[in-house]
């Protein structure tokens, strides 16, 4: 058991990741709860994906990567909320359009580079074994500000996911809420690009919290249960991907592996509480 | 004294249809309104308007003897409590609560005060016993008493109340009515579009008929003649001997 949960950290590489990875799935959990509760589950994956040009832009061109994402999410975010005030414009249109275009952008952009998918993959799913204390800080940082986002936004945000329409009544512009929301959720998938790219990042803002849900009542709760749920997948996620490379030869991507443990640790909850149920629907 | 609600030759439009025309109406504090009319008639539309949420394309909308928009904070909405999701994790208390939000600003969390003040309101309706259940395990009738209660909390000096009494048990009905008649006498206004024509007499003393224009505004037993309504309702409304309307409406049947 030791040599399974402790020992792998006797390693700095395997510290690191692991400080990494507990904030990723703490602020994850977090954050999702609102996305989960605003119903944009599929927005947040949108602009986990309209990030990764500006990634790929700024991995080309030597910039920060982190500066990259946060350029590329706020654009992307803006233009949806522009592009969906036209009426005609439908949301799931506009997502569609803005995930595919954003994405073969930073393609074209990263197919340019000599070491081409290396590269690529590294952007896309993330390389938790390699980051350093540097990355710890900004991945720290950024996802303070995510807090502090949802944090001070707490009570407006909830409002709004409740009941929009007595929200908006009681003055609360729709469109900036929205906006704030959705910054912290770019704020997120930057602060995850080292954990686990762009593409597994959605995992770690709705798993958590769509589990979560499943068995709290109350809205402290959830967030909290959310939480902890994405912290423990991500430690379970990194024990297992190291144990299966040192112990058995098998090489398992970290950010993979904890998205894995997410959706099984989500499945066993959601037959858990099907079972309980379901004695209670026959009576 | 300046009154609740002036609307001079309101005429909104959308894309250039217009959906609502030439509703002129005055609400002193005190008063209340029933809004009448067959779906789609544009009542939604109007409170809409009184909330400041779509411009008005012609005349003028005065709230408190200001604009829609400045006047937000002294006007409360009650939406229909069934299009609310059930399953949403808030407890009563919590949605009372958001009446107070605008009173306790940004960043700042409701404190003990606004707390009374939510309490206060749920023992209004008397739910105070309720407060810490999910606002989902509650009746359909409990929930829009719940959300009466959050506008109470609100202080607010104009009541916007969307068809309040749709699907609500008897028991509830005479509470609101109660609720109401209380909220009047301390000079609250009252706006109400409704489809229960026995309920608007039981709770407002005036009425506006609407259907894309106004078809009357006035004392509820002068403008809800049998031969207004037939105008309003066109083909929609029935007559039976004895003045009684039956409103052949296609969702809610009288």
């Amino acid at each position: 058991m030791r040599h399974f949960f402790v020992e792998p950290f006797q390693y700095g590489f395997m510290q690191r990741a692991l400080v990494v990875s507990l904030v990723i799935g703490a602020v994850g959990g977090i954050v999702g709860s609102y996305v989960v509760l605003r119903r944009i589950s599929f927005f947040a994956d949108t602009l986990t994906h309209t990030v990764f040009p500006g990634v790929a832009i700024a991995f080309v061109t030597g910039h920060s990567l982190w500066l990259g994402a946060l350029v590329a999410g706020v654009a992307s975010a803006l233009l949806f909320s522009l592009a969906t005030t036209n009426r005609r414009v439908d949301d799931d249109a506009a997502m569609a359009i803005l995930l595919t275009t954003f994405f073969a952008v930073g393609v074209m952009v990263v197919s340019r580079v000599e070491s081409y998918t290396n590269d690529l993959l590294v952007l896309l799913f993330g390389r938790v074994l390699t980051v350093d204390r540097a990355d710890i800080v900004s991945t720290v940082a950024i996802g303070a500000v995510a807090l502090c986002i949802v944090g001070a936004l707490h009570k407006e945000l909830v409002f709004r996911a409740f009941d929009p329409e007595g929200a908006e009544a009681a003055g609360y512009s729709p469109l900036l809420l929205d906006i704030a929301l959705n910054l912290a959720v770019t704020l997120v998938v930057v602060a995850a690009l080292q954990a686990v790219g762009t593409v597994l990042v959605i995992a770690l803002l709705v798993t958590p919290a769509a589990t979560s849900r499943l068995v709290t009542r109350g809205l402290g709760t959830m967030i909290a249960v959310g939480a902890a749920v994405g912290m423990a997948a991500a430690y379970l996620g990194l024990v297992i991907s190291f144990s299966a490379s040192v112990d058995h030869g098998v090489r398992l991507a970290t950010g993979a592996t904890i998205v894995v443990v997410l959706t099984v640790g989500f499945t066993l909850v959601a037959a858990a509480t099907w079972l309980r149920r379901r004695p209670a629907v026959a009576a | 004294m300046i009154p609740a609600l002036e609307l001079d030759d309101v005429c909104v439009a959308f894309d250039d249809v217009r959906v609502l025309d030439g509703v002129t109406a005055t609400v002193e504090a005190g008063d209340s309104v029933a809004l009448i009319g067959p779906n789609g008639a544009g009542k939604s539309t109007l409170l809409r308007a009184i909330l400041g949420l779509v411009p008005v394309t012609d005349g003028h909308i005065r709230v408190l003897g200001t604009t829609p928009r400045l006047a937000r904070r002294q006007v409360a909405y009650v939406p229909q409590a069934d299009t609310l999701d059930s399953e949403f994790p808030v407890s009563v208390l919590q949605v009372v609560l958001m009446g107070r939000f605008r009173e306790v600003g940004w960043i700042r969390r409701p404190g003990r005060a606004d707390r009374a003040a939510a309490l206060d309101a749920l023992g209004q309706v008397g739910l105070a016993d309720r407060a810490h259940d999910r606002f989902g395990v509650l009746s359909g009738g409990q929930r829009q008493r719940v959300l009466l209660a959050r506008a109470l909390c609100q202080k607010a000096r104009l009541l916007l109340l969307d068809e309040p009494f749709n699907g609500v048990d008897s028991s509830t009905q005479e509470l609101f009515l109660e609720v109401l008649a209380r909220q009047r006498e301390a000079g609250v206004a009252i706006v109400m579009p409704t489809h229960d024509l026995t309920v608007a007499h039981l709770a407002c003393g005036d009425a506006c008929l609407l259907n894309q224009r106004q078809y009357g505004f006035g004392p509820i037993g002068d403008v809800l003649s049998p031969d207004a309504l037939r105008a309003t309702y066109e083909s929609q409304a029935l007559l039976r001997p004895g003045d009684e309307v039956i409103l052949t409406d296609h969702h809610h049947h009288l």
